[in-house]
């Protein structure tokens, strides 16, 4: 099974599913795994995450009506957060509320260094294409298609 | 795709798809293509254009153009026309990129002139206009000035020092679509949006220096409408749009109309098509927004133009102006708008949709330019950086038959995914050099993601237009340096 670019997380590419943009599948045995894990992927679309420092926090906390759209708002967030201000985040651990309409988050990055970076592409929107979180048995999946 | 019995031959490049072949089918389908173009189309380009078919409102017909491909709910190529007192309007239908669009200006400069420095511009205009990851412009505006900005566009630049006086009129709409309201826009958008003017972000978008092609095709009389009168006259095209403001506005209104939908119990046959009755608050709203994120596209177009003017002109040692390079012309190519049309008999405005196709207005049009209304509106068709660009006009066909709209690029035929796994990045770059196009790329994944195989072939697409009527051919642009986000 193909893995992130060179990273050994258990998200992987879905090469045929969007021509122009990139979409992934992400799978955890927890909910917050499963943020976490989307979370990463984005990171690394958009940069090498062995070339990234994670020595600035950033804590995060998001309400949503219900547990698809938290995911798709907290995708959102870390998009609007790189263009904004800058940052990219190679470590996160994420807790979500047990009614599934809340979050907490501690993201681990630093600013985007073009010379140390290794950056990939840009990442400007989550799509709702495909897009929803299930749970089968222990397993939390999703399918993810992002604008590049 | 594979044969399709419901697919009917109209002309010798337009394919009609009836009402019948789907239910709910409000119009029937049409695709622009040539035998080759249509064989080679994904079949989702079909499945897309009828599920548009079936939108509340649509007029005449759902249009795909010939670089046609799979999208978000309308295929991209995709035009539709809905009835605005009774139709819907479709963030799906503009695309994520709003007013993502092409913009060409000429130079008076000679290829003989441009070879020995092309390294040098290229190099410098990199540095001049950034791109990639979460690049920052050069330009630095307040967030209090997002609203004259993003309703004005091309005009306020032109009322800042910031264009040339003659910049607005050679933009499609005269640089600013009316009708923009910043209250209706996020405080995410505009904080996205504020840092990118002048940066060319990623993906497909470029700038690339190309010259006159007369060997592939050059109507040297139309050419000279648009001031292009040397067999090997340098030009510079700019592909990009709206940057984090425009996809944040989208993200935005998917959510409010997806909530919407259930209110006014509209069905669609994909998620993706997400729409909302145009009358109706959050139809309008959204709309107001669009326009912001169209016109914040037409402003950082041409805050890139007056860094590409910057750069040129301390290449060459002379002003930007004594080097004539203004502006021939800017177009969306993902956008809806209201215009007027006559079809079935009688005049009346349409919400147009365009994802991923031009506006091709024909001669006399009022809202051609002046200089060029006797000939048509300038067309601008971008193709991979490997096998160059057209420069085609509108025509009076194209309004009667497409709301006066055309294609728009090549159309992707391979996913980046896959792309990259063809090519390298490296190799690529050299190969281009050895052919004389020298490239510079934000990263060498996303150079080999926009690798021309990746692509149509840009000229089956070009000359099926031509040959259907809808925009006629002026010359071909051959690309000598390219930057890439």
């Amino acid at each position: 099974m193909a893995r992130g670019w060179l990273s050994s997380t258990p998200f992987r590419y879905l090469p045929d599913v969007a021509l122009a943009d990139i979409a992934f599948e992400a799978e955890s045995s927890s909910v917050n795994g499963l943020f976490e894990e989307c979370a990463l992927a984005i990171t690394d679309i958009m940069v090498d995450p062995g070339t990234l420092r994670n020595t600035s926090e950033r804590s995060l906390a998001l309400e949503s009506e219900n547990l698809d759209r938290l995911l798709y708002d907290f995708m959102t967030e870390l998009i609007v957060i790189k263009d904004v201000d800058s940052l990219l985040f190679g470590r996160v651990r994420v807790v979500v509320s047990p009614s599934g309409t809340s979050l907490r988050a501690v993201l681990a990055g630093e600013p985007i260094d073009r010379e140390r970076h290794r950056l990939r592409n840009d990442v400007k929107a989550v799509t709702m294409h495909l897009f929803g979180v299930k749970h089968e048995g222990t397993s939390w999946k999703t399918t993810v298609v992002l604008d590049i | 795709m594979p044969a399709n019995p419901a697919v009917k031959q109209v002309s010798e490049v337009c394919w009609e798809i009836p009402t019948s072949y789907k239910p709910g089918m409000n119009v029937p389908a049409r695709i622009y293509a040539n035998v080759k173009l249509l064989e080679n189309m994904d079949s989702g380009v079909i499945e897309q254009a009828t599920n548009v078919a079936c939108l509340p409102g649509i007029v005449r017909y759902s249009y795909a153009m010939a670089d046609a491909h799979w999208g978000y709910g309308f295929p991209i190529g995709g035009v539709a026309a809905f009835d605005p007192e009774k139709g819907v309007i479709s963030p799906g239908g503009v695309g994520f990129d709003v007013n993502c669009g092409m913009r060409l200006i000429r130079t008076n400069l000679s290829y003989s002139e441009v070879k020995p420095k092309v390294k040098e511009l290229v190099d410098l205009i990199f540095n001049l206009v950034p791109a990639g990851v979460g690049v920052k412009g050069s330009q630095n505006f307040a967030q209090s000035q997002m609203g004259d900005i993003t309703s004005l566009g091309v005009r306020w630049c032109a009322e800042n020092d910031l264009a040339w006086e003659d910049d607005p009129q050679h933009v499609e709409e005269g640089g600013y679509i009316k009708g923009a309201d910043i209250s209706k826009v996020s405080r995410q958008a505009i904080s996205r949006g504020v840092n990118q003017f002048g940066t060319l972000g990623s993906g497909n978008h470029y700038l690339e220096i190309q010259v006159v092609d007369p060997a592939r095709y050059l109507d040297r009389d139309l050419a000279g409408e648009f001031g292009i009168v040397h067999d090997d006259q340098v030009m510079v095209m700019i592909h990009c749009g709206s940057r984090g403001f425009g996809h944040q506005v989208c993200t935005d209104y998917l959510r409010t109309f997806e909530s919407g939908m259930r209110r006014f119990e509209i069905e669609v046959r994909d998620r993706d098509l997400a729409c909302l009755p145009f009358s109706s608050k959050e139809g309008q709203d959204y709309y107001s927004a669009m326009v912001c994120a169209a016109n914040f596209a037409f402003v950082n177009r041409q805050i890139i133009v007056n860094k590409v003017r910057e750069a040129f002109s301390r290449v060459f040692h002379r002003e930007a102006d004594a080097l004539d390079m203004h502006l021939i012309y800017d177009v969306c190519h993902n956008v809806a708008k209201v215009e007027t049309h006559t079809y079935d008999g009688r005049t009346a405005k349409v919400l147009v949709h365009r994802k991923g196709a031009t506006r091709s207005f024909g001669p006399g049009h009022p809202d051609v330019p002046a200089p060029y209304r006797k000939v048509g509106q300038p067309v601008i068709i971008g193709g991979s950086m490997e096998t160059g660009s057209y420069l085609l006009v509108g025509t009076q066909k194209a309004m009667e038959e497409t709301f006066g709209s055309t294609a728009h690029g090549s159309g992707r035929t391979m996913s980046r995914t896959a792309a990259r796994r063809e090519v390298r990045g490296a190799e690529l770059q050299k190969k281009m050099l050895d052919r004389g196009i020298y490239v510079k790329a934000a990263t060498m994944d996303g150079l080999a993601e926009e690798a021309g195989m990746a692509y149509k072939d840009i000229s089956e697409v070009v000359e099926t237009m031509d040959r259907a009527g809808i925009s006629k051919k002026v010359v071909a642009l051959r690309p000598v340096g390219n930057i890439k986000g």
